[in-house]
């Protein structure tokens, strides 16, 4: 095996394990040697973030292994981006996300945007407590093909109506796919409101996602 | 019957005259706005403590004496008392860690964590930590248990300070960096660990000093559970976490004879096991909405050896259900948990603003209807809910597949 192949291997194992320090060497002595940023990203990076939210929802990896192997991920996504936009490479889609209005748990929003940037999507985070007309002014303005709202309490998961009907008021609804998650989130709870998708995962949110858009992995 | 009598035959697996019913810990009361609802339901002007917080966190109340009674309530909760909160600005407050609380729509959440930027365990220790010796925090508890105890027969319960261990930690030094830590930082988790489990360790001295002989029952709040899978691995939990609970169960129970109830919300099947061998007698809230809560199958593999407080959900059941099938989810409850001993019934968390006041009424009026010994609540439930599990259900719930990790595909070019 040459130093090409051997050095992805090893990135692709230390983005599993979340060892951030090694996934920025090995990125960087990849770049050295010539490999190209793409070449890193979807031969090893993007596959081990996949195995990764795969090992979650078998519950081999938890929580804690999740977002260490992201901000590993990470890591290398601050070296690469920059050298990405040069070579004009587009992302796969455009997703805007936020936690509604009334909640600000962002643990679970974090890892769906992780695991979207490292799918190839260029994601647009609105942060926590956002109100109804944010989301609608972020679709306007990033055109994405999906936008996902998070909600950690029985309490806010009433916040998904009204923005979904803003987005709607808006002449917007017909263009995105609206995306619902978070612990007390199911699917039929997602069904009675006129949402398109729930995922229970992160992991389970891409596939879906790329299942519904006509992206291959 | 006696209340502590009933407790006492409960906790022992035995059937009582009843099966025991609870309301009002710190983590398990009601949601001052649905108390408000729930008082204008009831038309009854006389009820107090609509304005008395419990826990300013999640914005509970004391419940009224009054509506203890009318729910025949067989528990009275001794918790000790909160100190060094500050109001930072109108919508935020620090608690004696120095956690900072942002009000959102009904309750506070965490808005800034002291040891966020913590890198060593130096700066852990210069930490300026609360004083868990500190007189205010007992404050009166010692004659308030002591009079419960020689004037009534409920059965009483010491509340922790709340926010347990891995809780605590996590929003002390921030949830993802504390997730992170647990990882790729031991020596800075377990340092935290370390002084947390240092101070409950003292606060305990103190608390049970002083309530120790009137209490039957130890509270300690934790969350290690998740809506889908446990927040941690079943691993990290074994090396981090179990071993220093167990060290804190061993020091409650040589201080005072009592029952050990340890409270995770989520789901925690991958470490019943353990939890029993860390000396736990009863497990708390029994999360039903959460994977794999299965109380059919959980009663299987661990009556004689744990007991069960809680699994009325307040997540999925309590808010969106009409009284009748509350009444039905407390028939199931029973059929499944109660059947010789081992079970005290209460909702599995705070009842929230978003219950109606119609079904609060209605569980606490099912678990007075159904809840007498022996349990006979066949006619009610449908037949797949009186279906004994299936050995598949058990053997899922005992032993969770594990996943190996898959080497780096090859691209197909």
């Amino acid at each position: 095996m040459n130093r090409q192949e051997e050095l992805l291997d090893e990135l692709y194992d230390v983005t599993i394990d979340g060892d951030r320090e090694a996934v920025v060497a090995l990125t960087n002595e990849g770049l050295a040697l010539g490999m190209k940023p793409l070449d890193l990203l979807f031969d090893a990076l993007i596959p081990a973030l996949e195995e990764v939210g795969l090992l979650f929802e078998a519950g081999t990896f938890f929580v804690p292994e999740m977002l260490v192997a992201a901000g590993a991920m990470q890591g290398a996504m601050d070296v690469l981006r920059p050298l990405l936009a040069q070579t004009g490479a587009k992302p796969v889609g455009t997703f805007v996300m936020g936690t509604v209005k009334g909640d600000i748990h962002d643990i679970g929003k974090n890892l769906c945007n992780i695991m979207l940037e490292g799918a190839g999507f260029e994601v647009f985070d609105l942060g926590v407590n956002v109100p109804e007309q944010v989301f609608v002014e972020a679709i306007r303005e990033h055109r994405p093909q999906a936008v996902g709202m998070s909600a950690f309490l029985t309490t806010t998961i009433p916040m998904f109506t009204p923005t979904i009907e803003a987005i709607q008021q808006a002449g917007l609804r017909e263009e995105v796919l609206i995306y619902v998650g978070g612990a007390p989130v199911t699917q039929a709870y997602c069904d009675s409101i006129g949402a398109d998708g729930y995922a229970p995962n992160a992991s389970a949110l891409v596939r879906d996602l790329k299942t519904r858009l006509g992206i291959g992995s | 019957m006696n209340r502590r009598e009933r407790f006492r035959r409960i906790t022992t697996f035995q059937e009582a005259d009843r099966v025991p019913v609870d309301m009002g810990s710190h983590v398990a009361s009601i949601h001052r706005l649905c108390y408000q609802k729930l008082r204008a339901y009831l038309q009854d002007e006389e009820l107090q403590n609509q304005d008395k917080i419990l826990d300013r966190m999640v914005q509970n109340v004391v419940p009224d004496e009054k509506l203890l009674q009318r729910y025949h309530v067989d528990f009275r909760w001794i918790a000790p008392n909160w100190i060094d909160v500050t109001d930072v600005s109108q919508d935020i407050y620090r608690d004696m860690w120095g956690i900072e609380w942002q009000y959102m729509l009904d309750a506070y959440s965490v808005y800034s964590s002291p040891l966020s930027h913590a890198r060593t365990t130096a700066d852990i220790d210069n930490h300026p930590w609360p004083d868990p010796e500190h007189p205010d925090l007992v404050r009166g508890v010692g004659e308030h248990a002591k009079r419960l105890y020689e004037n009534t027969d409920y059965v009483l319960v010491a509340d922790s300070i709340k926010g347990g261990l891995l809780t605590k930690a996590l929003q002390i030094r921030g949830y993802q960096q504390m997730f992170a830590d647990l990882v790729n930082n031991v020596p800075l988790a377990e340092a935290l660990l370390d002084k947390l489990l240092d101070l409950y360790k003292l606060f305990w001295t103190q608390f049970l000093r002083r309530v120790g002989p009137y209490v039957q029952m130890v509270y300690f709040t934790d969350d290690i559970g998740g809506q889908q899978s446990m927040m941690i691995s079943p691993d990290t939990f074994r090396q981090l976490i179990k071993p220093r609970l167990a060290n804190l169960i061993d020091h409650i129970k040589s201080q005072a004879d009592v029952k050990f109830m340890y409270h995770t919300d989520g789901t925690v099947t991958p470490v019943i096991e353990d939890i029993i061998e860390m000396g736990v007698d009863v497990l708390n809230p029994i999360q039903t909405s959460a994977l794999g809560m299965n109380t059919a199958v959980l009663k299987e593999l661990y009556h004689g050896r744990l007991c069960f407080h809680g699994a009325i959900d307040v997540q999925q059941m309590l808010p969106f259900s009409t009284p009748e099938e509350v009444r039905y989810d407390v028939a199931k409850r029973l059929y499944d948990l109660a059947r010789g001993g081992g079970y005290i019934l209460a909702p599995c968390h705070n009842i929230g603003s978003d219950v109606p006041p119609a079904n609060v009424e209605a569980l606490y009026a099912a678990a007075h209807e159904l809840g007498g010994y022996p349990i006979a609540v066949d006619h009610i439930l449908r037949e797949e809910d009186r279906r004994p599990p299936t050995a598949v259900d058990i053997a899922r719930q005992a032993a969770p597949q594990k996943r190996v990790r898959r080497p780096r595909p090859r691209r197909r070019e």
